[in-house]
């Protein structure tokens, strides 16, 4: 893949061009259109150069968001508007008209003083709150829209000039430059690439002419934006100028680069503004190539400013202003939009052992028996495309794999699992039932002459499914029952590669922009395609068992709302230092705009690792929410036992610690599912006033309560953590000693060292048990280190339930306590009332971090019973050990300290 | 992965366990016999590393107080402890203790799930009577695969002889050839020394007496002729010696009868060089009736005109034919000492048991391919479509320091496409028959094989018992 899109006339950023003519913005608002409703404001727009109308519609929404939808008031045709991506119609609340005259109208958007101006001339929009502008649109006058055309032949032999169509209404942007790309801007009558443009030895025909929206926002006050994932770089984002601008579109790159804007395998379209006083979140829901440009007045001596310009390259614009103010304001309206994190199965979040590829059932078995024979845990053990017969997926090779079952089995009996590939690109083959099917039912995309359209990829030529069709999906799902996917049981679950599309032999490696699905074109949905792989995989999952199962499904290609069907992994990443480093930002970058479950590939893809490489790799690995070794096929083996022993001991201990903590980051994401906060967070969402945490990536917090600032230098003697929190303590996880918030504390490492902390005033759950898989460990006891704030309380929750099924959400079938340690009590209280689950598992520790000695202490349960309970107390850290309280984990407790 | 190699079969030691001698009064779960006398029940229970106190009744209660898991052998609580399966009937052996009641069956007495809802069978009396008989079948194939591995060590012993042996011959041949080759090379230079001056000579008097010097004609003389035909140097030519050293031009296997050799004498029995030349060298110098027995060419050459300076060019060639025969067979001896020492550097073994590998090879077709391995020579691929791939030369032994021969190595094969050279690493296990038993390529580009053969058998060494059944 070449950065350099110079060749690429569409969307190519001439950035003379993309800067436009601010404040000269031609649109204005035609007041007297205006029309307000319960749910709505409607307003047209016109272009004063080509006299070309918008409609402009505005909606206030639950939970302090505003929608701003433009299209063309008469579209030559329907222009895409995203589907399936919003879980619902979001529901509004009514916007009042607060004061109108000719310069514009102010509407109320609720209680706290919240307006929205619209000015006329030139059209704007702004966010007020109070006297403070929160955020404008179109203040510098980037609103473009392209609207749909005949293209000039056919427009004369249709006779249209009959009609006396000014020719300013077909081509209403003939001022711009012409060494411009299109959007909204090079228009003329023989622009190249207007209707037809080549890329390389591709051509690319745009029926309808150039068709690209643009919009400008200007966020005042505001230093730090963050999101629009995925790209290999830094958590706050940089400003583009005399850059590239961060693009958004699917792509299948080949050793992509880090700290570049170029685009990647996924595409989330939502950026968070951060200030020290509020957050807010933008949403442009375009599935199209998208492009975003930055720029900041940083450094100069005016009020900090950020402008954000967006750019698709067809669609409409339909943007969703999350208003916050806080972080988790802003988390909890975007999953309100989107949905949130897919509760995934406990297992998934165990350790996952991959490679391209386990070559035969021989292997797999010598594998698994590798982990039990080295006492490491492991979950899932995964086969790359080699397993297929013939690189058709849903098939098994012959000769390497002809017992699947057995193999399977083989797996249950140790309680792990196994995950096969299924990718969508499909071998067109007359022998393959899959590919008949599909053929036959006419599910295939459609290239522009309406013929299947087919591309280059693994088996050589395939066909792409049309997932953007429902009744392709439903029957992609149906593919996944245990009777129609030979070789399947209920433990062997799926990955999603190569779902950008890639297509080999196409224009940078994916699919044709003229490729039809159904009436639209790829152009319109590209960044789509990948959401719905996933989607009808994760359905099919749960078909096949009935409803009852929750699926796991990994996924390269996303997009907005691929939260809500599993997980997402960085791609095709490289065994070396840097791409170790840059696994943070991009998982936190995720986690910021939905997609909780991220993970890198542990060790590195390409290449291969140093021993120290792979053990660091290990040790960050385990601390982030999806945890896979993956490997080349082309590298030598990697097995944490191929190092020696005492590399695979380190190896053991990294995985041990993520087994050990498996009950908090099963909560983590019931969290992340049940309010869409993030499992990974960057430190500024829990110090959103603490500055010096606004650009931090090189460590971060699990949920609240855990800060973990891996080693992720070549040879690093030790690390400097900040620990944010001004009066607020941090002890170390592993030693127990206490540090003070709000320091850069310089930790000394050795090669066994992961500097972990536990927040002052936190309880967490662990299973000290760690077993050859977490099923193994599912009855196992409760650890509960509580680590106390300077005014001596804590809190924390536990949450437990069948670790597999939906019946947590079905039939409330869950347990969900709190545990708050306040006045030398600690206690366990329901926190769901309405839900029931029994657990064998009991309260087996409780380690209280910062306690003073107790003369006694005593368990009182429901029952009326007091038991005294043992101790032990280590004044030198000053940690108390409450000996086998051995009460049921779902049951009411409190233990008082005396 | 490849550091470990069994060293042959396990041996099942049927120990004989006397129950009667265990009268404590309580089972702790999960200890062997020689442990029990750190759980005798008492008050208190001492961790087995001292560190620490704590009462008898907190022995197995599902509570680690132990640092190093010494009151926990039944149960799961302790990260480092461990539960010994007793597993009567068959080899008890410890677990680690996170797979106590795990849903998992680890012992085959079902002892480690005494609290799981996995139902566990004993399986430990199949198991063992399955293993003896196995292991009973085993001895007896050991003993057979023990004697293969004698003859076969005797063969390589027999083998290593003759090859030194034979390398002594070839020594021995190649050290007469050098000296022939001394000899040969002085005698080559003496004759063509002898020849040289002979001809200077010749041609020096030739050059005098023809008065033309430029003429590159060098015939024989006469003399040299008379003399050659005079065998008896008695200077006279007789018609015996005539009938001895002549012959008709067509058939030289033809005698001349004695008519005819007078004739050629001018009707005399006997002539003088003066008369020779006035009959009988002039039918030699013509050319036509008679010639000199086993001489090309006409007389008239220089050797014709000087047998001398003939013979001496004559013993010249001889002398370097002699020498180029000797020269190649001393060549072909070199190289064959120079193959055999090479042989013979190779490690085949503590008791050269691998010798009888060399010069064999050894082939398994695995899918579409075949591989073929021929031990301290080399490893190759062949494809279905023909084409042979280099997986390896032979390396070196490299198994573990305490057991070396269990593994080969052979590198610098074929480079793979953006990759290191092929290389194949041979586990050598024992059985029957000497043969190719697997093929993988766990990474690309690198092969292990599984080459089985006697020779790799161990006597059984005395392993952990086995409870019997009593």
């Amino acid at each position: 893949y070449d950065p350099e899109c110079s060749q690429y006339v569409l969307l190519c950023a001439n950035r003379t061009c993309l800067s436009g003519f601010p404040g000269q913005s031609p649109y204005r608002a035609l007041l007297e259109t205006l029309e307000l409703t319960n749910t709505k404001l409607t307003l047209q727009l016109i272009n004063d150069n080509n006299k070309v109308r918008l409609l402009l519609e505005l909606y206030r929404l639950q939970g302090n968001m505003t929608r701003v939808k433009i299209n063309e008031l008469k579209p030559l045709k329907p222009r895409f508007e995203v589907p399936d991506v919003l879980i619902n119609d979001p529901p509004t609340e009514p916007l009042s008209l607060l004061s109108q005259d000719e310069n514009g109208v102010v509407l109320s958007l609720g209680a706290d003083s919240q307006w929205l101006i619209v000015s006329a001339k030139p059209f704007r929009l702004d966010i007020m709150e109070g006297r403070e502008v929160l955020l404008s649109l179109n203040s510098r006058g980037l609103l473009a829209f392209e609207h749909l055309r005949i293209p000039l032949l056919t427009a004369l032999a249709n006779g249209l000039k009959r009609t006396s169509t000014p020719f300013s209404l077909l081509f209403p942007f003939s001022f711009s430059p012409p060494q411009c790309f299109s959007p909204a801007l090079s228009i003329g009558l023989h622009e190249d690439g207007m209707w037809e443009e080549t890329f390389k030895s591709h051509t690319d025909n745009k029926p309808n002419g150039p068709s690209s929206i643009s919009l400008d926002f200007s966020l005042p006050g505001v230093e730090h934006v963050y999101g629009i994932p995925e790209h290999a770089d830094s958590l706050k984002l940089k400003t583009t100028d005399g850059g590239d601008p961060y693009r958004l579109f699917n792509l299948d790159v080949f050793q992509y680069e880090l700290f570049n804007p170029m685009a990647l395998y996924g595409a989330i379209p939502v950026m968070l503004s951060h200030s020290a006083q509020r957050t807010m979140g933008i949403f442009w829901l375009n599935a199209a190539e998208t492009w975003v440009d930055i720029s900041s007045n940083t450094g100069s001596s005016e009020t900090p400013q950020t402008d954000v310009r967006w750019i698709s390259e067809s669609g409409i614009i339909d943007v969703f202003i999350m208003l916050g103010p806080t972080p988790t304001d802003v988390f909890s309206q975007y999953s309100s939009l989107t949905g949130t994190q897919a509760f995934p199965p406990l297992s998934a979040l165990a350790y996952h052992q991959c490679r391209w590829n386990y070559n035969d059932q021989e292997d797999v078995a010598a594998v698994d028996q590798g982990f039990d024979e080295h006492d490491i845990p492991y979950d899932f053990i995964w086969l790359d495309i080699e397993h297929t017969d013939g690189k058709r997926y849903f098939t098994w090779d012959p000769h390497k794999f002809p017992q699947p079952k057995d193999m399977l089995q083989g797996l249950v009996d140790k309680r792990r699992k196994m995950v096969t590939i299924v990718d969508p690109h499909i071998k067109v083959d007359s022998s393959y039932k899959i590919h008949n099917e599909i053929r036959s039912k006419g599910f295939y995309v459609k290239n522009k002459d309406g013929g299947d359209y087919e591309g280059w990829c693994w088996p050589g030529n395939s066909g792409y499914p049309d997932f953007t069709n429902p009744e392709m999906r439903a029957w992609w799902a149906s593919m996944f029952a245990y009777d129609q996917y030979e070789g399947s049981m209920e433990n062997m679950y799926t990955w999603n590669d190569m779902n950008e599309p890639s297509v080999f032999n196409g224009p940078e490696v994916t699919m044709h922009k003229d490729a039809l699905h159904g009436n639209w074109e790829n152009r319109d949905l590209h960044n789509l395609y990948g959401l719905y792989v996933q989607m009808a995989t994760a359905e099919g999952l749960i078909e096949r068992s009935g409803g009852v199962e929750r699926p796991f499904v990994l996924t390269r290609a996303f997009f907005a709302g691929s939260q809500r069907y599993g997980a997402v992994w960085t791609g095709d990443n490289t065994a070396e230092w840097e791409h170790l480093k840059i696994s943070i930002p991009m998982c936190l970058s995720l986690g910021l705009v939905g997609v909780s479950f991220c993970g890198a590939d542990v060790g590195g893809f390409f290449k291969s690792p140093s021993t120290e490489l792979l053990v660091r790799w290990y040790q960050t690995g385990a601390y982030q929410p999806f945890f896979r070794a993956h490997a080349h096929l082309d590298t030598p083996r990697r097995e944490p036992w191929l190092f020696g022993p005492e590399n695979t001991a380190l190896i053991r201990e990294a995985v041990r610690q993520r087994y050990a903590l498996l009950p908090y980051w099963y909560q983590l994401f019931y969290h992340a599912h049940h309010s869409g906060q993030p499992v990974m967070r960057p430190l500024w969402v829990e110090y959103p006033q603490d500055t010096a945490t606004f650009s931090m990536d090189d460590q971060f917090l699990l949920g609240r309560d855990l800060l973990v600032h891996p080693v992720t230098e070549e040879g690093g003697r030790g690390v400097t953590a900040y620990l944010p929190g001004k009066g607020e303590v941090w002890f170390d996880v592993h030693t127990f000693q206490k540090h003070n918030g709000a320091q850069n504390l310089y930790i000394p490492v050795t090669i066994s060292s992961i500097p972990v902390f536990q927040r002052g005033g936190s309880i967490i759950p662990r299973k000290a048990r760690v077993r050859r898989s977490s099923s193994c460990m599912e009855h196992d006891p409760y650890t509960l280190f509580v680590a106390l704030s300077p005014k001596r309380f804590a809190q924390g929750e536990l949450y437990i339930d069948d670790g597999h099924t939906f019946n947590f959400d079905k039939q409330k079938q869950f347990i969900h306590r709190r545990l708050s340690f306040a006045n030398k009590a600690l206690s366990s209280r329901n926190l769901a009332p309405g839900s029931q689950f029994i657990t064998p598992s009991w309260i087996e520790k409780i380690v209280i971090l910062g306690a003073s000695k107790p003369s006694k202490a005593t368990l009182k349960t429901p029952d009326g019973k007091e038991n005294l309970l043992e101790f032990e107390f280590d004044a030198s850290m000053s940690v108390l050990t409450l000996r086998k309280p051995g009460v049921n984990a779902g049951v009411d407790w409190t233990v008082v300290l005396q | 992965m490849f550091t470990n190699c069994s060293l042959g079969h396990c041996h099942i030691i049927v120990a004989v366990v006397l129950w009667s001698i265990c009268v404590d009064s309580r089972k702790i779960r999960g200890i062997s016999l020689s442990y029990k006398r750190f759980y005798r029940e008492r008050k208190s229970f001492l961790c087995i590393d001292g560190s620490k106190m704590i009462p008898f009744d907190q022995v197995n209660d599902d509570y680690c107080d132990c640092m190093d898991g010494s009151d926990e052998p039944g149960t799961a609580a302790c990260p480092t402890g461990r539960f010994y399966c007793t597993n009567l009937g068959y080899r008890s052996h410890y677990i680690p203790s996170s797979r106590v009641n795990d849903g998992i069956c680890d012992c085959c007495d079902a002892s480690d799930e005494y609290r799981s809802q996995t139902p566990c069978q004993n399986t430990c009396r199949n198991l063992g009577q399955r293993e003896r008989a196995e292991v009973e079948g085993q001895t007896r194939v050991l003993g057979e695969r023990l004697r293969l591995k004698q003859l076969l060590i005797e063969e390589g012993v027999l083998t290593w002889r003759e090859k030194q042996a034979q390398l002594r011959d070839l020594q021995r041949v190649s050290d007469d050839l050098q000296t022939q080759l001394d000899d040969l090379r002085k005698e080559e230079a003496r004759r063509k020394e002898e020849a040289d001056a002979l001809r200077e000579r010749e041609i020096g008097a030739r050059e005098t007496a023809d008065n033309s010097p430029t003429s590159h004609y060098r015939p024989e003389s006469p003399i040299s002729v008379f003399k050659e035909l005079d065998s008896n140097r008695d200077g006279s030519i007789t018609v015996d010696e005539v009938q001895a050293k002549l012959s008709p031009v067509q058939d030289e296997e033809h005698a001349l009868s004695e008519d005819e050799a007078v004739a050629l004498l001018g009707g005399a029995h006997r002539v003088d060089l003066s008369r020779f030349e006035e009959t009988l060298w002039t039918s030699l110098r013509t050319g036509d009736s008679v010639t000199i027995k086993g001489r090309r060419g006409v007389p008239g050459s220089l050797a014709d005109e000087d047998p001398n300076i003939k013979a001496a060019v004559s013993a010249a060639e001889k002398a370097s034919a002699d020498l180029k025969r000797v020269e190649d067979a001393y060549e072909t001896v070199y190289m064959e000492i120079r193959d055999l020492r090479e042989k013979l550097s190779i490690d085949y073994g503590s008791e050269r048991e691998f010798l009888f590998l060399h010069d064999q090879c050894f082939q398994l077709k695995v899918y579409e391919y075949i591989y073929e391995l021929c031990p301290f020579s080399q490893v190759t691929q062949k494809s279905a479509s023909g084409e042979v791939v280099s997986l390896g030369k032979w390396g070196s032994w490299a198994g573990p320091p305490e057991n070396p021969y269990c593994q080969m190595r052979y590198e610098s094969g074929e480079p793979c496409w953006q990759g290191p050279t092929r290389n194949t690493m041979v586990m050598l296990i024992c059985g029957t028959e000497t043969a190719l038993r697997s093929v993988k390529e766990p990474s690309k580009c690198q092969y292990v094989m599984e080459l089985q053969t006697p020779v790799s058998c161990q006597p059984a060494l005395r392993q952990r018992g086995v409870h019997s059944e009593l």
